[in-house]
């Protein structure tokens, strides 16, 4: 699995002093080499907190999400990473008691101002979620529901295949179009719930854990089509595995998550936002270390 | 239990960092009986090293091999992934380092059973496998303490046996025109190469050090550059 | 050794195994007998009224009117036609009625909200009142009152009354149905659907009714069985028994649960004879009623 992208190199980090022992928990900041080109980044969050009934479920999140790559976010149970991911095409808007704060910039635009339409937004950020959930018809009407709610235009065939392609998944059911979703196996059901995702032409997917629920070989073919779509498609990715965020991510992020001072509450944060392989290689936090090494969570 | 397998991880590797710097110790035993029978001429410790180095590169297969099954098994990162990386390579310069000890003990029998006959030139090679031998152990004090200023000092330590191993060179070259003598000279020669080799092993675990601590890897000299003036 | 330990063994599990499965046939034995005196009398209520009612029942029973003179030329026709009209009016009014309300109990309503809470409960109520109750209500306020649905004035026990008394009789009954059926579509084919760009009312109107239509169908029909078999209202709401014309909407209305109970008030013998017929008319009808719910049920029931 060679990377194409033309990496930045062992980038010198001057003044790391080896004796000086690092503070616990530094802000998190961007890490990559500023003098590589500056690509194009696709979200752009600033200060974001989300928080259910006023409880911060995660806060204080700023980094830029960039285009065309495949960025994981890492971090034990509770720290906020589905919570965040759903920020990003306001799923969490469908939670009466959530609310969030800060700015979110999605293509320079504002993604929680007064006149955007979520329709819109869920339409151009798609979703894949961790239990396959294809709906109860045809894998046709699956792919073709998305198309159909926003008004596409086009030949419905056409889109169709082509979202079936894109999946990876047509020359599996091309012959079995009009069957139930229901009798494909779990590692198809959730290649189609990518395909009915990408129907819709978005640029960015989320995907919450959409391999926790599947066997080694569908998760290898999953990961194989992620690696495929990113020349088209920015992906966003929940994982719990972190090998599997070191196989096929560029950039991670990594949460951590905080009781608070009256030990009821946990809080999520970011910690460290930075090249997969500086990550998993050489972390510069403590915290992101202790993590990734099993010691922690 | 989840735990218990992390813990066991953590075991594992702290035991292999120990086997590792444990043949740090092997080859400070092996220098020893090698400076002493150069000394004292003494072909039988000679053959006892030479003997003696399966140890030492029994240790390197075993370390060798475990490296491999923690890799596949383990998948470590980070930290851990650097101290992999780090034993793998200082292990390595440990079995170089025993035989360039198996090197010296070959060479012995070649000088002959006469008593030397430049007591200078042996006391400068002498010193010089005493050298060899105290930088090895700061170099596993470096790695087993994580001390840079340590590590880094080593190449402070080496210039003085590449000062001596000059010296010897040249000495060698004026010894005379007395043909057994100037055979005498030339295995002295090549022992003090040896040591000096030694010398730089211990260097490059001191590298390794710094490797582990910053995530850096950079050669403290570089051979291609000149040598700095002596402080 | 290892023969005696077997031995030993065997006897134990003989024993431990002969005293429980005695207290297992008599457990058996009862709730058998359970069943069958359950059964009994419905068996006899049943036969009884077969052997004296399946006689009657022949092509001029099922289209004459009902008369007072000839038992002989007696029919049904009236109550049969009056109750077809009930049942397809009544549910013209409970479907969109009771599939509105539980689509608005369980996807818009904040269940936090104390006036929702208080609708929940009251629904559970709503369908434990007895039905003689819905009789006056419709009496008061459909047939009189505010809602004189003809303005007539004295009232009009219209077959539409009964109908919309009937309906709000078993509307409870439905909501309820409705909000099973709509619950048990799992929360992730929701999510789906709105994640992919659906407003609410698509992802309802497109993915969450047409997965729990056999759930709504089952209950709709389980509802219009109750319904066609009440008397209660039908009474207060002023059906009468002799009609000589067949039924309209604005007109007074017969029903085959008023037939069998003027039947069977008859002092002549050879009149009340007639009730076993209508009996085996309605039995006939409701049989035929559960066995659609029960296919519906079974085809199309979606499994999760």
């Amino acid at each position: 699995m060679e990377s194409t992208r033309a990496e930045t190199g062992a980038s010198e980090r001057p003044g790391v002093s080896a004796s000086a022992g690092l503070p616990k928990a530094l802000p998190a900041v961007d890490k990559r080499d500023p003098s590589a080109t500056k690509q194009e980044a696709i979200f752009s969050l600033t200060g974001v907190q989300v928080a259910y009934g006023g409880i911060p479920a995660v806060e204080d999140v700023t980094f830029d999400l960039v285009k065309n790559e495949i960025t994981a976010f890492i971090g034990p149970s509770g720290c906020g990473k589905s919570t965040l991911l759903r920020c990003l095409n306001r799923m969490n808007d469908l939670i009466p008691s959530a609310s969030v704060s800060g700015k979110v910039l999605y293509h320079d635009q504002d993604l929680y101002a007064p006149d955007i339409d979520p329709v819109q937004v869920r339409k151009r950020i798609g979703m894949v979620f961790q239990k396959p959930n294809p709906f109860p018809k045809s894998i046709y009407e699956n792919i073709a529901f998305g198309p159909r709610v926003l008004g596409m235009k086009g030949d419905m065939d056409e889109i169709v295949e082509t979202a079936l392609r894109k999946g990876a998944l047509w020359d599996e059911v091309k012959d079995r179009l009009k069957t139930n979703a229901f009798g494909m196996s779990g590692g198809q059901q959730q290649r189609l719930c990518i395909a009915r995702a990408l129907a819709t032409d978005p640029d960015v997917l989320l995907m919450d854990e959409p391999c926790s629920a599947l066997d080694p070989i569908s998760t290898g073919r999953i990961e194989d089509l992620m690696l495929e779509l990113r020349e088209e498609v920015s992906i966003v990715i929940v994982t719990h595995n972190m090998q599997q965020a070191a196989r096929v991510s560029d950039m991670t992020a990594f949460f951590m998550v905080e009781l608070d001072e009256g030990e009821k509450h946990r809080t999520g944060r970011m910690v460290e936002y930075d090249q997969t392989e500086q990550i998993f290689t050489n972390p510069s936090n403590s915290q992101t270390e202790e993590y990734v090494t099993g010691k922690v969570g | 239990m989840p735990d218990s397998v992390r813990v066991q991880y953590q075991e594992t590797l702290r035991e292999l960092e120990e086997r590792t710097l444990g043949g740090l110790d092997l080859v400070v035993t092996q220098l020893d009986r090698t400076v002493e029978a150069v000394e004292q001429q003494d072909i039988e410790l000679a053959e006892w090293v030479l003997g003696d180095d399966d140890r030492i590169d029994g240790r390197y297969l075993e370390i060798h091999q475990s490296i491999l099954s923690l890799l596949a098994r383990q998948a470590p990162v980070a930290g851990d992934l650097r101290l992999i990386a780090a034993l793998l390579h200082t292990i390595k310069h440990i079995e170089r380092m025993g035989d360039q000890c198996v090197n010296v003990a070959k060479l012995l029998p070649l000088a002959g059973h006469e008593p030397p006959r430049h007591p200078e030139l042996l006391g400068k090679l002498v010193q010089m496998g005493r050298l060899a031998r105290a930088e090895v152990i700061q170099s596993k004090q470096a790695f087993a303490m994580r001390n840079v200023a340590l590590a880094e000092d080593l190449v402070k330590q080496d210039r003085e046996i590449n000062r001596l191993n000059r010296e010897i060179f040249r000495g060698a070259i004026d010894i005379g025109d007395d043909p057994d003598v100037r055979e005498w000279a030339m295995t002295v020669t090549m022992m003090a190469r040896a040591f000096e080799r030694i010398g730089d092993n211990a260097v490059d675990v001191g590298e390794q050090v710094a490797f582990v601590v910053s995530g850096l890897f950079r050669e403290f000299t570089d051979s291609s550059t000149p040598p700095e003036p002596p402080a | 050794m290892a023969v005696a330990e077997t031995e030993i063994t065997r006897k134990v599990v003989e024993r431990a195994s002969s005293g429980a499965r005695t207290k297992d046939l008599l457990f058996r034995a009862s709730l058998l007998l359970c069943l069958f005196v359950a059964v009994l009398f419905l068996g006899v209520l049943i036969v009884d009224v077969a052997i004296d009612g399946v006689p009657l029942i022949t092509p001029d029973f099922l289209t004459n009117f009902p008369s007072r003179l000839f038992p002989e030329d007696s029919g049904i026709r009236p109550a049969l036609i009056g109750t077809l009209y009930l049942m397809l009016l009544c549910a013209a009014f409970i479907v969109p009625i009771g599939v509105a309300a539980a689509v608005y109990l369980e996807e818009y309503a904040d269940p936090n909200r104390w006036y929702n809470r208080l609708i929940e409960v009251n629904i559970q109520n709503l369908a434990s009142v007895p039905s003689v109750v819905y009789g006056i209500l419709g009496l008061a306020f459909i047939v009189r009152g505010p809602i004189d649905i003809w303005g007539l004035g004295e009232g009009s026990p219209t077959l539409l009354a009964g109908a919309l008394t009937l309906g709000l009789l078993v509307l409870p009954v439905v909501i309820i149905v409705s909000r099973e059926a709509i619950r048990a579509v799992p929360p992730s084919i929701r999510e789906g659907s709105l994640a992919l760009g659906a407003t609410k009312w698509q992802t309802i109107w497109k993915m969450v009714l047409p997965g729990s239509v056999a759930g709504i169908a089952t209950g709709v029909i389980l509802a219009l069985s109750r319904a066609i078999g009440e008397t209660a209202p039908l009474i207060l709401v002023g059906a009468i028994a002799f009609r000589l014309t067949d039924p309209t909407i604005d007109g007074q209305f017969s029903a085959l649960p008023i037939a069998i109970f003027q039947a069977a008030g008859e002092p002549r013998p050879e009149f009340q004879i007639l009730a076993a017929g209508a009996i085996v008319v309605l039995l006939a009808v409701l049989l035929l009623m559960n066995s659609v719910a029960i296919f519906l049920r079974n085809r199309y029931e979606q499994k999760w």
